[in-house]
């Protein structure tokens, strides 16, 4: 899910990644120069502990000075310490944060702005991705600049205060914790294919939860569930064969990163004992030593994961980048004309000229003929036409076209005398209402959902549009009515019902034109008969395009035009038609019993 | 499976119900106890290295260093690499042996609970969201994955090194750990604190996930609907502010954590001040030794780091055991139809009977009531009626989907509650014509309903509906993969493959319920047909939404408010003036005739 077309471009991409960190980094510099030089104080805190504690021990516990003035110096280094613990933690995680809420915020807002044409082609899931897994990863590297700075430092510090007391020893004691950082880069890398088999496995194990569960009806009415059972088994076991696999890479590495300190402890011990045996060393250094040693481990534990997880950054920084590079393909025109105001039956008049359009969607196959062949068209302001055809003839390309969600790639389309790609694209919205087959209402009251294009619409409008609809009657019955809540947590409406919510949503802004792509296939006649008794009203005035099989909606516009393969064949009204067209009865023979 | 966002208070668990959730999982984890008595063992003898450096090499100050006793010091270094040697291969061995108990206690509790969920019948299925129960089976039970991937190792060895440090610090020095004790009230009350704070900033930081997670989906999807109502600036305002949220519920729990770790850190430091000054004063004495003196110095920097990880992790041990309760939760949801003690056999054919049934969802009204009907072998009969007035209910109490609430159902005289429903699988079929696919091949979606068919069966079943040609021109023909719910194929195929599911498993009553949407008409054909042939020779109960299927049935049952309004024949419906009649006008008005 991570990962898609994505993924496979090369180098030019990986520069990308870079600059986009680059870029997020000095976006958030005043934050990241806080927090490393809060790094700073912590460090040099931190180091003084040991050093301090080694001179208590030579001078008074094997010495005769009093010990309380070292343990005050302790206790206030300590403090030190751990207070810019605190802020250097905050102001890290702080500078992070922000990044992800920034980028977060501007992928979405670019997203909203792109073509329909990238939407087409890239799957909901893996933007999903660009904005969450990989958003989290690159905010983590800006998380470990203040951390690792003050790690190197904590490093640096240990090793050169070391080398003053005892320079040999020194190379005794840290002589095999290089191998940890090492380590630790290793145990990243071989982790992460574990990982992610894991998590490969898991997704199937959900696949098979998921079709079976949303396809319970399926499964249990044909007493598949036997099947289904087996399939989770072996899916749960190989989940399980992943995760072991994984395990046992923990099992190699993490007791090895352990090991390693440990040894230069032994090491300390037998080389430094000898030392202070020799008179060339005294106890206090010993122990300032271990203690020392002790304190790199982690910081270098740390060094060794940041490499990974930088490369990792920079590799998510890429794929949001690739799509924050994206430009919208569609955009306002530079110098827009303005649309005549709305009068009704006399605006939305329409004019396909030798339109040609096709989805040059597909890679593999750029030679795919163009769905729409030199298409004309006229449509008269507030005439209502029905586009009727075979699946793939193209009628659904023209619901598209007219909002612009693409371009003719020739010809032209003119709304009220002024091609489209002349005017605003709020303009041209506005001032086309859209229908989908495919309903889709937002999170919110159902109120919001019907005031979409026009938030600051007046309830009375709100309320007319849902009269026009044919659905105030059930909004009204409501308890909550106009406020009911929709959507994930909200209630749920019946296909009929969410049909004509989506029909109001498309009146509110009074359209000069309104298209209802296949907008009642998916409800059962029942439900279509109501809304076709709203559209008389709604279509009064106002140029219509429906699209549809159903002779009862087809006969309800004033012209029918027939599109096959992307040509008008035949126009006429629906009865003209039905008498003396062979095609268009062949289309909609069987239809004609329901 | 991040739409599950919402956290409710079930999540927050009290201790009875902690405990609970705590024994129930030792119980499921019995088959392995060996394993896991192993890992434990284990990980007691690790403790005792890790504690045991310290107090080498106190010990190699007081009896090597100090007296010049080369010959002792090395001894104590030889010492000293063999506990380390021995730390690693404990460690290591550790980590498989609790990672086996915790990946296998794992798996059972998936296979437990998917059995659980098909073995409940459709009644569960409506009443709860697909959603929910999905994620049971997917988020709950993987973040217990954490827990045992990594939580369980750090928390067990976390808790034991703690225990361990704090016996060997009492043994070197009861008066110097007595001193050390102020310590102790600090950190305690700072880690309840902790805990209970950063417990509650965690969930509202997943809570704000979740929010941010379905706007940025709904963004997404609806990215259409917004660009066709130029709604794009206002849209990203809106997420703007979910993402703020966001975004300072996260700070809200960084500053937990950020004033915490630095007391527990200050306490450490303010311990070995302590220490300092007490061994300074004590040592002087000679009692306690030096080495002793340096041995707890060294010790005391492994008791706070414990602490801290123990106070992060408990977090994490508190949500998996919120997410255990839920898992667990759903396997003590009772199958409400379940097989017969003793399954009377069905017999090969036989009449459907409904007799005064009537059904209610848990306690709520009726939704079908009083319902008496019986329909011969063979026959054919539709269900018409408004959305919502019961004929799909119904057409699933006849399948034994569910139990009716009152009266009985019967299959050739037998009471469907007395069968086993495997048997009933067999000779009554549901069939949502809609079509849902699974992932796999062809060849295996249909040969779902009868294991074990081989191609010669699928093809056989193919050939029967008429739609072998269709399938022999794929490229890969029945091996072709069907990936994300069969996006290949079309509507018309979809329904198809349905169809022929059920020609192979030729059950005697098929319960059909009709496609809503409609197919372009050359498709539309086709699966007509393919019904037709599937239908011939058994009792079919259809759900119809199509005028033209009700005509052709043998009889027409019109469904309202839960009851049987109308019954008879198409003519004789249409001749009596009733609702069906009233319908079949508005239908025909519709149509081109």
């Amino acid at each position: 899910m991570t990962t898609g077309a994505a993924s496979e471009t090369t180098t030019p991409v990986e520069h990308r990644g870079w600059r986009l960190l680059r870029r997020a980094l000095l976006e958030q510099r005043r934050g990241i120069a806080f927090g490393v030089a809060a790094s700073l104080v912590w460090t040099a805190a931190r180091v003084a502990v040991p050093r301090l504690v080694q001179l208590a021990i030579d001078r008074s516990i094997t010495g005769d000075e009093r010990a309380w003035p070292y343990a005050v110096a302790v206790a206030v280094a300590g403090a030190v310490s751990g207070v810019f613990l605190g802020i250097r933690r905050y102001v890290a995680f702080d500078n992070a944060r922000r990044v992800e809420a920034r980028y977060r915020s501007r992928l979405f807002a670019h997203l909203q702005r792109l073509h329909v044409a990238f939407h087409d082609v890239t799957a909901t899931g893996e933007l999903m991705s660009r904005a969450n897994t990989d958003l989290q990863m690159f905010q983590n590297v800006v998380t470990m600049v203040p951390i690792t700075v003050g790690n190197a430092l904590i490093v640096l510090g240990a090793v050169a205060i070391m080398l003053t007391i005892s320079p040999m020893l020194t190379i005794v004691a840290v002589a095999g914790l290089p191998i940890v950082n090492v380590v630790g880069r290793r145990f990243s890398q071989k982790l992460h294919p574990a990982v992610m088999g894991v998590q490969r496995e898991s997704a199937e194990l959900a696949g098979v939860v998921e079709e079976t569960v949303s396809g319970i009806r399926a499964v249990k009415g044909f007493g598949a569930e036997d099947v289904q059972r087996a399939k989770l088994a072996t899916e749960a076991d190989d989940v399980r064969r992943e995760a072991l696999r994984a395990a046992h890479v923990r099992a190699r590495y993490l007791p090895l990163v352990e090991l390693m300190p440990n040894l230069g402890l032994v090491a300390v011990l037998a080389y430094g004992g000898w030392l202070v045996i020799d008179g060339g060393l005294s106890v206090g250094e010993l122990v300032g030593f271990n203690l020392y040693v002790a304190m790199l481990i982690q910081p270098l534990r740390m060094l060794g994961m940041v490499i990974a997880q930088g490369q990792r950054a920079v590799a998510a920084g890429e794929r949001i980048a690739e799509v924050l590079d994206t430009d919208p393909a569609i955009t306002d025109p530079a110098r827009p004309v303005a649309l005549p105001a709305h009068r009704p039956g006399q605006t939305g008049g329409l004019r396909f000229d030798g339109v040609v359009f096709g989805y040059r969607t597909d890679a593999h196959d750029p030679a795919a003929p163009p769905v729409l062949e030199e298409l004309d068209l006229e449509i008269a302001p507030g005439e209502s036409v029905a586009l009727v055809g075979p699946t793939g003839c193209g009628k659904s390309t023209v619901a598209r076209l007219l909002p612009r969600f693409y371009d003719v790639e020739a010809g032209s389309i003119e709304l009220d005398g002024t091609d489209l790609r002349h005017l605003r694209l709020a303009d041209l919205r506005r001032a086309v209402g859209l229908v989908f087959q495919e309903t889709f209402l937002f999170s919110g009251s159902i109120r919001d959902n019907i005031g979409f294009a026009d938030p600051d619409a007046p309830d009375e409008r709100i309320r007319r549009a849902a009269r026009l609809a044919g659905a105030l009657d059930f909004i009204e019955a409501l308890p909550a009515g106009f406020d009911t809540e929709l959507g994930e947590r909200g209630l749920s409406l019946s296909g009929g019902q969410r049909q004509r919510l989506a029909i109001a949503r498309a009146l509110v802004a009074d359209p000069r034109v309104l298209l209802l792509d296949d907008a009642t296939s998916a409800v059962d006649p029942d439900t279509e008969h109501e809304i076709r008794e709203a559209m008389n009203e709604v279509m009064a005035g106002r140029t219509t395009i429906v699209i549809a099989h159903r002779p009862a909606t087809i006969a309800l516009a004033d012209r029918v035009v027939v599109l096959d393969e992307g040509r008008i064949v035949a126009t006429g009204t629906h009865a003209e038609l039905l008498a003396s067209n062979e095609r268009y009865r062949a289309i909609l023979a069987t239809e004609a019993v329901a | 499976m991040w739409l599950q966002g919402g956290v409710d208070d079930a999540e927050r668990l009290d201790l009875d119900a902690t405990r609970a959730v705590l024994r129930r999982t030792a119980r499921r984890l019995r088959p392995y106890r060996a394993d896991a008595w192993r890992a434990f063992g284990l990980l007691v003898l690790w403790t005792g290295t890790v504690v045991a450096g310290p107090v080498l090499v106190g010990w190699a100050v007081d009896v090597g260093i100090r007296p010049r006793d080369g010959r002792a010091l090395t001894a104590i270094v030889v010492g000293y690499l063999i506990v380390a040697s021995a730390g690693y291969v404990l460690y290591r061995w550790a980590v498989v042996s609790l990672a086996r108990v915790g990946e296998n206690f794992l798996r059972d509790l998936r296979v437990g609970v998917f059995d659980r969920l098909v073995r409940q019948s459709m009644a569960f299925h409506d009443r709860n969201r697909p959603g929910v129960l999905v994620s049971r089976m997917t988020s709950d039970i993987d973040s217990l994955g954490e827990l045992v991937q990594f939580g369980l190792l750090m928390f067990t060895a976390a808790a034991l090194q703690l225990i361990g440090t704090i016996i060997v610090l009492t043994m070197l020095s009861p008066m110097m750990m007595l001193v050390c004790l102020i310590s102790v009230p600090v950190v305690a009350v700072a880690s309840r604190k902790f805990q209970r704070d950063s417990n509650r900033a965690y969930l509202a930081v997943r809570d704000h996930i979740g929010d941010t997670l379905s706007a940025l989906q709904e963004g997404i999807s609806g990215v259409r609907i917004v660009q066709a109502f130029a709604r794009e600036e206002l849209e990203a305002e809106r997420f703007a502010r979910t993402n703020d949220e966001l975004y300072r519920s996260h700070m809200a729990s960084v500053k937990v954590a950020a004033w915490y770790l630095p007391v527990i850190d200050m306490a450490g430091t303010l311990t070995t001040a302590a220490a300092i000054a007490l061994g300074g004063y004590l040592a002087a004495d000679g009692d306690p030794s030096i080495g002793t003196v340096v041995a707890f110095i060294l010790l005391l920097q492994r008791v706070f780091e414990p602490v801290q990880q123990l106070s992060q992790l408990f977090n994490l041990v508190q949500s998996a055991t919120a997410s255990l309760s839920k898992v667990f939760g759903l396997l003590d949801e009772e199958v409400d139809i379940d097989e017969p003690e003793a399954p009377r056999p069905l017999p090969a054919t036989g009449d459907l009977e409904l007799e005064g049934v009537r059904f209610a969802y848990g306690d709520g009204p009726d939704v079908v009531a009083d319902v008496d009907l019986r329909i011969a072998d063979g026959e054919r009969i539709a269900f018409v009626g408004p959305t919502g007035a019961g004929k799909s209910t119904v057409a699933k109490l006849v399948a034994r989907f569910y139990d009716p609430t009152g009266g009985v159902v019967r299959f050739g005289g037998v009471d469907l509650r007395d069968a086993s429903p495997a048997e009933i699988r067999r000779r009554v079929l549901v069939v949502p014509q809609e079509g849902h696919l699974f992932a796999g091949s062809i060849g295996d979606n249909i040969a779902m309903a009868s294991p074990g068919a081989g191609d010669d069966e699928v093809w056989a079943a193919l050939r029967a509906i008429g739609a072998a040609d269709r399938f022999a021109a794929f490229p890969d023909g029945l091996a072709t993969e069907l990936v994300d719910g069969g996006g290949r194929l079309s509507a018309g195929e979809r329904q198809l493959v349905s169809l022929a599911r059920a020609a192979l498993a030729d059950p005697a009553v098929l319960v059909l319920d009709e496609a809503t949407s409609s197919l372009d008409p050359a498709a539309e054909h086709e699966v007509e047909d393919a019904l037709e042939a599937l239908m011939a020779g058994r009792t079919v109960v259809v759900i119809a939404h199509r005028l033209s299927t009700s005509e052709r049935s043998d009889r027409v049952a019109v469904i309202a408010d839960g009851g049987i309004a109308e019954l008879g024949t198409h003519d004789d419906l249409v001749a009596a003036g009733g609702r069906y009649a009233a319908m079949f006008e508005t239908w025909s008005r519709a149509g081109v005739s």
